[in-house]
């Protein structure tokens, strides 16, 4: 890659740029590099952000956007997350759907279960059979049973949903549907876990287990992904650090995987519409504006608010926490 | 050899006969796809011109492509609502662009596509106010799809006119043998709906076993065929969670070993990447060794019209090698071009 | 061979199976003249088939062939057989009937006893029936205990002719299946899978029989008491609806189910997996309905207008039911529904006499 032009970017001192953009830094650094954030003013963190973000190369193949790679899952972006969302959830701003989850909040869980539209579908006279948990993976591995959840909430019982809410056992569900396909009754237990998931989660109840928890983790990677990338997943999230299982040779792609996604004819960090490319400002603010709409940005704020609480409970900075959560269990 | 009745197993699956387009399509693009085997999508569109057929994708700043944001919400981190308008704008930019029928090359999107289908349907009042938001937020119009396919559902569509310009076969080049192919459903293709929308039904599914038979091959059955890869969403992508995934593949593994299989094929993404790259942990952890290719549909079109095994088909983002197959089928390629320098 | 004139006949009975014999039986015991009519090469229906029949293992087909002879013996009974009805008119005095080998028939009083089918267990794909050779369903199972059927009597996989000794029968095939479009209980396959585990095991008292079930409805006099024999002999019970079964390489099959009272997902192989599928209506039943201007109920059988009141009338004057025809039953009750319509059938004809 040629570089014939360079946009240069007045940013603070390198040590700050550094430190803001390091993914994993060490104890010591945590804690400083919280101070450095919170030093900072909303408009001058997203400002930062977004200069960082703009930064474009001109090469033989097109425009390319050098920095993205190093602001992608870094406590400086959730950081700006963070503040950018938190206008956007103002309680006497909130969304038409926002609005509906936050009185959920307050309603039952059998309330949730009778009129979440999920939940409504998913279950209607479950007579425990047991071909859902017949074929289930998770059954098969982990301590899951699909039709005894089925079953508990079938009963309606607000003290054992709750306590359900709290636990792991929600939590292991793959999301695979095999359950759907074989219920007699057309029911659905994944879909029902489902519902299940998303109220512990309105009603601050997932972090009161460990795979509860990783939620927050799962509303940075997926969420963070969604809101600077438009995509739940970015080409350079598997780390082979974190995914030795992966084995050697998909180490060596990492390493090239610039030059490889290119040969292949894909856009990494390009403009283009192919796979890794970067999305255009254009669609970026109108999905952002039907996320705020559909509620996935309150939803965050609630993820958010249960972790903060949390995280100062432990005495942790949010960003310590973050980095808990996501390798507990 | 399966003690198998092929003519029973024939006429189950063809009592699911699903109305495939047979053009004007509308490409949306996969989250996985794009950061582990890229090259299986960007040869959708060679594909696509090759058959001469129609098709358009999103690439202006405007029209960009989003992801359908399932994988969000089947981690939960992503109310129905937001689904939905997402999804509806994908289905607005096809309608756009002129296209019947959207296309995901992603079996999660496709399943998604299905369950916002039949939600919408279904409930009148959800469908007014994901219309109006739709609408109030960026201006565009929900037409909700009468058809929905899966870019495998158009590869099996016109599997023969595909074969047409094959190079080559699922054949043992020295023995003449046809290849045992194991061929691995995506659960939210064929388990969602598989009445509706999947070809050949759930338990038989036929996309990818029609392109196998159709392309030489020799389908296998093996016991736990139907058994989720185990990718599982926030399973795979959590890391304390990854054990779960790797018992499934294990299983699979462990099950169609005795069947000798040349190689799997999918059409899920997912199921791609942990069917591929768990083998080698596998390997490590329980010594035994498996190492199967695995290769998307795209891939095994794309080998065999014969197109560069690394430049074009891009088999060196494959974990689990894909040479030794390369080499069975007689597909001749430069090892020089390979990134890999180890064999 | 077809006629100018009309033949006359009191009563007409659709069906030569347990059902139709025994109402043309009991109506001649109450001096009515019947013609059966059955579309089948043969009279016996579905029982003459059943080597044993539950609760108390006593000879379908001896039942069913005694019914024959005396049938045949009595002057007031005719039969004609590989005959269907083609149309129906009504008549001052009752129907005029024609065939499909073009006879005309005039007749007082019809009586439907034309039974049921047995669920296509290719249709409950996950099974692999029809794929799968050792993958059977129940009347096959049937058919291998006869000591007159295709096995001797012995019990054998289809796939290779080895003994089959563990054998698994599934329940609900077919049944309580909204998926399906089969939401309704068949009512009797639990009694007869449980009928056939106790043979398997009483012939071979090493064998091991499973059975996957959701509830036992073993509901009739002296079930319960097959039941509790069965679990004594050794036949295991599983609570779980299998989701799948699978071939193994050597022919094997795999089943999946999970064991809801210990909640925990089972896998078991198997040499024979028995399918105890439920019923359906009778195959030309929409076909008889029209023909007959009768309905039928929402799962496809024919209903009395009133279950309490009158059970066996349909809501046209002189036409009846019988048997299966409205729901699968015990043998015993069928026979009872012979006589009890036979009875209706009787008043009826007597009231408009004349």
């Amino acid at each position: 890659m040629r570089q014939t032009e360079h946009m240069s970017i007045e940013y603070g001192t390198q040590s700050l740029l550094d430190l803001i953009t390091r993914r994993n830094p060490d104890d010591a650094a945590w804690r400083d590099l919280r101070r450095r954030l919170d030093a900072m003013s909303d408009a001058e963190l997203t400002d930062l952000y977004y200069r960082l973000r703009d930064a474009c190369q001109v090469s033989e193949q097109g425009l390319v956007y050098p920095n993205i790679q190093n602001l992608h899952a870094t406590p400086f972006e959730r950081e700006k997350d963070r503040r950018e969302q938190r206008p956007l959830v103002e309680q006497d701003s909130l969304s038409e759907v926002a609005r509906w989850y936050r009185e959920a909040r307050d309603k039952s869980c059998v309330w949730w279960l009778e009129n979440h539209v999920i939940a409504r579908h998913a279950l209607s006279s479950c007579m425990n059979c047991g071909a859902c948990t017949a074929l289930c993976p998770a059954a098969e591995f982990n301590e899951f049973n699909p039709r005894a959840i089925m079953s508990l909430v079938q009963e309606k019982d607000e003290t054992a949903i709750v306590e359900l809410l709290k636990s792991d056992t929600i939590w292991f569900c793959h999301q695979c549907g095999s359950c759907k396909t074989k219920c007699p009754r057309q029911n659905s237990p994944f879909g029902m876990i489902s519902s299940l998931r998303q109220l512990s989660q309105l009603k601050g109840y997932h972090v009161q287990s460990i795979r509860g928890r990783q939620q927050y983790f799962a509303r940075h990677f997926w969420g963070g992904n969604l809101w600077n990338r438009a995509c739940t997943l970015y080409f350079r999230n598997p780390d082979p650090e974190r995914h030795k299982d992966f084995g050697p040779r998909f180490a060596a792609y990492f390493r090239a995987k610039e030059e490889y996604l290119r040969r292949i004819g894909a856009q990494p960090d390009m403009e283009g519409h192919l796979s890794g490319r970067k999305v255009a400002p254009e669609t970026l603010e109108e999905l952002r504006k039907l996320w705020t709409a559909g509620g996935a940005v309150y939803f965050w704020s609630l993820i958010e608010e249960a972790a903060a609480r949390q995280a100062a409970q432990a005495g942790m900075t949010i960003d310590e926490y973050h980095n808990h959560v996501m390798s507990e269990g | 050899m399966n003690p198998y009745h092929l003519a029973g197993r024939e006429s189950t699956w063809q009592k699911h006969i699903k109305d495939i387009p047979v053009d004007n399509y509308f490409l949306t693009l996969s989250c996985i796809l794009g950061s582990f085997y890229p090259a299986s999508e960007t040869m959708v569109p060679k594909v696509f011109d090759l058959l001469g057929l129609r098709w358009a994708t999103t690439h202006t700043s405007h029209n960009g492509w989003s992801c359908c944001t399932a994988i969000g919400y089947h981690g939960d981190i992503m109310p129905i609502e937001a689904t939905l308008l997402t999804v509806a704008r994908l289905w607005a930019l096809a309608q756009e662009a002129g296209m019947e029928v959207i296309t995901p090359t992603c079996v999660t999107s496709f399943g998604t596509y299905c369950e916002c289908q039949e939600l919408l349907e279904q409930e009148p009042e959800l469908r007014g106010r994901i219309a109006r938001l739709l609408k109030d937020t960026c201006g565009r119009k929900l037409v909700i799809p009468r058809r929905l396919a899966h870019v495998s559902d158009v590869y099996y569509q016109h599997r023969e006119r595909l074969a047409g310009h094959f190079q080559y076969r699922l054949i043992e080049a020295a023995t003449g043998r046809p290849l045992r192919v194991v061929d691995h459903i995506g659960c939210h293709y064929a388990k969602l709906f598989p009445q509706r929308h999947a070809v050949g039904g759930s338990e038989y599914c036929d996309v990818l076993a029609g392109m196998v038979r159709t392309w030489g091959g020799e389908n296998v059955d093996y016991p736990e065929r139907r058994h989720c890869c185990g990718m599982g969403f926030r399973q795979c992508m959590i890391p304390p969670n990854r054990g779960a995934t790797m018992a499934s593949v294990h299983k699979k593994l462990k099950s169609m070993a005795p069947f000798k299989p040349d190689l799997i094929v999918t059409n899920c993404p997912g199921c791609q990447v942990f069917m591929d790259k768990e083998q080698w942990a596998v390997h490590e952890m329980t010594g035994e060794k498996y190492f199967i290719p695995v290769i998307t549909y795209q891939e095994l079109a794309g080998i065999l019209l014969g197109w560069d095994p690394y430049e074009v088909v891009g088999i060196d983002f494959h974990t689990v090698p894909v040479e030794p197959l390369l080499d069975k089928i007689g597909i001749p390629y430069d090892r020089e071009k390979s990134w890999h320098r180890e064999p | 061979m077809s006629q100018a004139a009309a033949e006359k006949h009191t009563v007409m009975v659709v069906g030569g199976g347990v059902t139709g014999l025994g109402i043309a039986l009991a109506l001649d015991g109450l001096g009515i003249e019947t013609l059966i009519l059955e579309k089948g090469p043969s009279l016996g229906g579905k029982v003459k088939d059943y080597d044993k029949i539950f609760p108390d293992f006593v000879s379908g087909r001896d039942i069913v062939n005694e019914l024959i002879a005396r049938v045949e013996r009595v002057p007031r009974i005719s039969c004609r057989t590989g005959t269907v009805m083609a149309g129906l008119k009504e008549t001052d005095t009752g129907y005029a009937v024609s065939t499909n080998d073009h006879q005309r028939l005039e007749v007082g009083a019809i009586v439907l006893a034309s039974g049921f089918e047995v669920f296509d267990a290719r249709l409950q794909e996950e099974y692999g029936y029809g794929i799968y050779p050792n993958v059977i369903n129940g009347p096959e199972l049937e058919s291998y205990l006869d000591p007159h059927g295709p096995t001797g009597g012995r019990l054998l996989r289809p796939f290779d002719g080895k003994p089959a000794r563990r054998v698994a029968i599934i329940f609900c095939v077919g049944s309580r299946s909204k998926r399906l479009g089969n939401p309704y209980c068949s009512r009797i396959c639990c009694s007869y899978s449980t009928k056939q585990a106790i043979e398997i095991m009483e012939r071979d008292p090493g064998a091991g029989v499973t059975c996957f079930y959701m509830d036992i409805r073993t509901y009739g006099r002296g079930f319960e008491e097959m039941y509790q024999y069965a679990q004594n002999l050794g036949v295991k019970y599983i609570r779980g609806r299998v989701s799948e079964c699978s071939v193994l390489p050597e022919g094997d099959i795999q089943v999946r189910a999970e064991n809801t009272l210990l909640g925990k997902p089972v896998q078991g192989v198997f040499d024979l997996v028995s399918l105890s599928v439920g019923m359906m209506p009778c195959a030309d039943a929409a076909c008889l309905a029209d023909l007959l201007g009768i309905e039928r109920g929402k799962d496809g059988f024919f209903s009395g207008v009133d279950q309490y009141r009158a059970p066996h009338d349909t809501r046209r004057e002189g036409i009846f039911l019988a048997g299966s025809v409205t729901g699968l039953k015990p043998i015993h009750d069928c026979l009872n529904e012979a006589l009890s319509v036979a009875g209706r059938v009787a008043a009826y004809l007597n009231n408009h006499a004349g």
